[in-house]
C-alpha cells in the first residue's frame, strides 16, 4: 500500500484548473465567471413539508466533513473486459472505511455506523446499465459488513426509485438470501405514487406542471434507521455530473424528472434542497462514491462504452459535497482529455434541446443548460465543504 | 362556490346499429339501455331491452366530441410530464343542456362513458359493436355507473369564464378544464367569483389567449394554488369535476392516460369527514392518509384505472 496523505497542495492546483475552466465556460457565453451558474434570483421556490426533525449530528454532512478517502487500484478492474476484481474491491473497502474513521480494524470501522437494531438502507444506482451502476462488488462486501456488525439480512435493503432498472441489475442474484431488494414504482411512469410518503415532499412549480409535489419514499421515511449511498463517477445532462447528492436526492423521492424541461434545469437548488429534507439528511450517514467505472459523457445512462472510463477509484465519505466537488473536477478533466466542451459550459451555441440523440453522438452538445453548481449551492445548505481549500483528501493506493 | 345548474347524472346511451338478433353480445355485457334506430325499437323493446329510439339526423345534429385521451405530440407535450390530453368536460361545461355523440376508436368507450356521465352529459356513444371485448368492458363501465348512489349536487368553481362563443374563448376553457382549474360559465362577470375572465379586456387581452396553455397558467397564478378547490398530485392525465353542497360534495375523477395509477393524491378546498370512493373496476375503497387541516383536506385514492367517485361529508 502506498499513501498520500493530505493533498492540499493536489487539490488546490485542481482547484485553479476548475475555476479556469469556470471561466473558460463564461468567457464562451460573454459573461463572467459568475455566469457559470444559475442566477440566486431566478431559484424557484422551494416548499418543505417534513414532520421530521434532524437528529443531534445529521448523516450529511455527518462526523467528517470536508473529509474524503479515495482507494486507487490498477487492479480494481480490468480495463479490457469491465470485470471488477472482487478480492481488490473487498481491500479497498477495508482500507477506506478504516482510513476513514480512523478505526483500528475494518469491523470497528463499520460498528462507527451501524449497530444490529439499524435498518439500513442501500442507495444503488442502475441508471448507467449495464455499464456503469454502483458495482456488485462493492454492494456484496456492504451487505458483508453489515452482516458482520449485526445487521440481519433481512434488515438490509438495496432500493432504487425504478423496479424495471432493479430488475436489469438483478443485486438480489450477487447478495445472500434475506436481503431485501425494493423499488417505489415499477418504471418511470408517474402512475405508481404508494410507494410514497403523502406526508413528505418538495412542493414547487417549476414549469407550470399540476403535480406540483415530489414525495419521499415511504421506505426512507418509514422504514430505514439509516442509509448508505452508492453513487457512481458519472456525466449528468442536467446537473454536470450526478454524485452523491443528485443519487441520494433524486434517487429518494418522486416526481423529480420534472425539475429539467426545455432547457432549463432547476436541479441547481432542487438537488440540495431533497438531500437536505428531514428524516433523509439525518438517516444517510455514509457516502461510498464507486469509481470503479465512470460516465464522462452521456450521462447517467451508459448503453454503450462509447463515454465509459475506468477511474479505478473508490471514495469514502460522510461529507457528500466534499465528493462531489472532487467529482466535478474528475468528469471535467475527463472531458477536457477528450476534447469535450467543459460541464460549465452555457453557449447557447452547444445547445440542442432535448435531442438526446444528438448529445449521444456528440460530446460538445448539451441537451439542457448544465446545473454542475448544484454541489456548491447543497453547501450552502450545510451539507457539507464545497470550498476545495478546505477538503481534507487522503489518497490511498492499493 | 357551487354552480347553478344541476345536472342530473345520467348514464350515455350505447348506439346499437344490429338488428335484434345481436342482442346476446349486449346480454353478455350486462348492456339493457340502448340507442336505436326508430323502424327497430319495438323489436328491441319486445326483447326486453330499454330503448331510445334515434334518427339519423338526430344524430347528425349532435355536437361531435373527440374520442378522450392521450395524444403523442412530440415538441408539444411530453409523455410522461405534460401529456396533451383530449378530454370533452369543458364541452359540457359551457353548454350543459346540449347533445353530444361520441365516435369511437377501439378501446375508448368506457372512458367515454365515463366523462359523459360525471358531466351528466347527453351523450350517445357510437364504436364497432362488433368488438365483442370493447363491449364488455363498456358493459362493465355502464353497470359501475349504473350502481353509483345517486348524489346531483351543484357543480363547485374557483372563477367564472364570460362566454362570448368564440372558438378561442373555448380553447381558454379546454385548458382551465386541462389544469383542473374550475370554472363556471357565465354571461356577464360575476360579483360571485374573484376572477372572472372575460377575453378582450386589458387584463386578459386577446393576443395573451391566443396561447390558451399560457393563459390558464395566468389564471392560475391569479388565483394561486392555495385558493384552488381542487388538486391532483401524483398524475398530470387525471381531470376532476367537484361537486358540493353545505353537507356533501362528490368529487369525478377522470383518468385519461389509459393506465392504473397507484396513490393519488387529492387535495380539495374545505373540511371534510371520511369518505368512500367508488373505483370502476375496484368497488368502493376507504380513502387513505386522509388528513384535515383548517382549510382543506386530503386524502390518497388507493388506484385508479378509469374512473371513480369520492363522497365526503362535510366535517363538523
Amino acid at each position: 500500500m502506498h499513501r498520500r496523505s493530505f493533498v492540499r497542495l493536489l487539490a488546490a492546483a485542481t482547484y485553479a484548473r476548475t475555476s479556469l475552466a469556470h471561466a473558460s465556460a463564461a468567457a464562451a457565453t460573454g459573461g463572467s465567471a459568475a455566469d457559470a451558474v444559475q442566477k440566486t434570483q431566478d431559484l424557484p421556490a422551494l416548499r418543505v413539508v417534513s414532520k421530521y426533525a434532524p437528529v443531534a449530528k445529521p448523516g450529511m454532512p455527518g462526523p467528517f466533513p470536508g473529509r474524503v478517502v479515495s482507494v486507487k487500484s490498477d487492479k480494481a478492474v480490468d480495463t479490457t473486459t469491465g470485470k471488477a476484481d472482487e478480492a481488490t474491491v473487498r481491500e479497498m473497502m477495508a482500507q477506506g472505511m478504516r482510513t476513514l474513521t480512523r478505526a483500528a480494524t475494518t469491523a470497528d470501522a463499520w460498528r462507527r455506523f451501524f449497530e444490529p437494531s439499524d435498518i439500513v438502507g442501500i442507495k444503488v444506482n442502475c441508471g448507467g446499465y449495464p455499464h456503469c451502476i454502483s458495482a456488485y462488488e462493492i454492494v456484496s462486501e456492504v451487505v458483508r459488513q453489515l452482516t458482520a456488525v449485526g445487521v440481519p439480512v433481512t434488515q438490509i435493503y438495496v432500493y432504487e426509485r425504478f423496479q424495471n432498472q432493479m430488475d436489469e441489475c438483478d443485486y438480489a442474484a450477487h447478495l445472500p438470501s434475506g436481503v431485501q431488494t425494493v423499488a417505489a414504482e415499477r418504471a418511470n411512469r408517474n402512475v405508481d405514487n404508494s410507494g410514497y410518503d403523502p406526508a413528505t415532499y418538495l412542493e414547487a412549480d417549476l414549469f407550470g406542471e399540476e403535480d406540483t409535489r415530489s414525495n419521499i419514499m415511504r421506505l426512507v421515511s418509514q422504514r430505514l434507521t439509516k442509509i448508505i449511498n452508492i453513487p457512481n463517477m458519472k456525466d449528468h445532462g442536467a446537473t454536470g455530473v450526478t454524485g452523491c447528492l443528485k443519487n441520494i436526492a433524486y434517487g429518494s423521492f418522486s416526481n423529480v424528472a420534472r425539475t429539467h424541461a426545455g432547457g432549463k434545469s432547476h436541479t441547481y437548488s432542487v438537488v440540495g434542497k431533497l438531500a437536505a429534507m428531514e428524516p433523509l439528511r439525518s438517516r444517510t450517514v455514509l457516502q461510498i462514491m464507486d469509481g470503479l467505472r465512470g460516465v464522462w459523457h452521456g450521462g447517467p445512462f451508459a448503453r454503450t462504452t462509447r463515454y465509459v472510463f475506468y477511474p479505478r477509484q473508490i471514495m469514502f465519505a460522510t461529507d457528500p459535497v466534499a465528493v462531489d466537488r472532487l467529482l466535478l473536477d474528475i468528469i471535467e478533466t475527463e472531458r477536457r482529455a477528450h476534447g469535450a466542451i467543459s460541464i460549465w459550459d452555457r453557449s447557447p451555441a452547444s445547445l440542442k434541446m432535448n435531442d438526446t440523440r444528438a448529445r449521444d453522438a456528440d460530446p460538445n452538445v448539451n441537451i439542457i443548460i448544465r446545473e454542475p453548481g448544484h454541489v456548491e449551492y447543497a453547501a450552502t445548505l450545510g451539507l457539507g465543504v464545497y470550498d476545495i481549500k478546505k477538503i481534507t483528501l487522503d489518497q490511498l493506493t492499493v | 362556490m357551487t354552480g347553478l345548474a344541476l345536472l342530473a347524472l345520467s348514464v350515455p346511451c350505447v348506439l346499437w346499429p344490429a338488428t335484434v338478433e345481436s342482442r346476446s353480445a349486449l346480454e353478455a355485457a350486462g348492456i339493457k339501455q340502448i340507442c336505436v334506430a326508430p323502424d327497430r325499437a319495438d323489436s328491441w323493446r319486445a326483447a326486453g331491452f330499454t330503448v331510445t329510439p334515434v334518427t339519423d339526423a338526430e344524430l347528425a345534429a349532435r355536437e361531435r366530441l373527440s374520442a378522450p385521451g392521450t395524444t403523442p405530440r412530440p415538441g408539444v407535450a411530453s409523455p410522461t410530464r405534460a401529456p396533451w390530453i383530449d378530454a370533452n368536460g369543458w364541452r359540457f361545461t359551457r353548454h350543459p343542456g346540449s347533445k353530444y355523440v361520441y365516435d369511437l376508436p377501439a378501446g375508448k368507450a368506457p372512458l367515454a362513458a365515463a366523462e359523459a356521465f360525471a358531466y351528466g352529459a347527453d351523450a350517445v356513444l357510437k364504436f364497432d359493436v362488433t368488438d365483442a371485448p370493447d363491449v364488455a368492458r363498456l358493459g362493465q363501465m355502464l353497470a359501475f355507473l349504473a350502481a353509483l348512489p345517486p348524489l346531483d349536487l351543484p357543480a363547485v368553481a374557483d372563477l367564472a369564464v364570460v362566454d362570448d362563443g368564440s372558438a378561442v374563448t373555448g380553447e381558454v376553457m379546454n385548458l382551465l378544464a386541462r389544469r383542473n382549474l374550475l370554472f363556471q360559465v357565465v354571461q356577464a362577470p360575476s360579483a360571485r367569483f374573484p376572477i372572472n375572465v372575460r377575453i378582450g379586456t386589458p387584463e386578459y387581452p386577446r393576443t395573451e389567449a391566443a396561447d390558451p396553455s399560457a393563459f390558464a397558467q395566468k389564471i392560475r397564478r391569479q388565483l394561486t394554488d392555495d385558493r384552488r378547490a381542487l388538486r391532483v398530485y401524483g398524475s398530470e392525465v387525471v381531470l376532476g369535476r367537484l361537486t358540493a353542497d353545505a353537507g356533501r360534495a362528490r368529487l369525478h375523477l377522470i383518468n385519461y392516460g389509459g393506465r392504473e395509477i397507484e396513490g393519488l393524491r387529492i387535495r380539495l378546498r374545505g373540511r371534510y369527514a371520511d369518505g368512500e370512493v367508488h373505483v370502476a373496476g375496484a368497488g368502493r375503497l376507504a380513502l387513505e392518509d386522509r388528513v384535515v387541516t383548517d382549510d382543506a383536506t386530503e386524502f390518497t385514492i388507493p388506484r385508479i384505472s378509469t374512473y371513480a367517485v369520492v363522497d365526503l361529508r362535510t366535517a363538523r
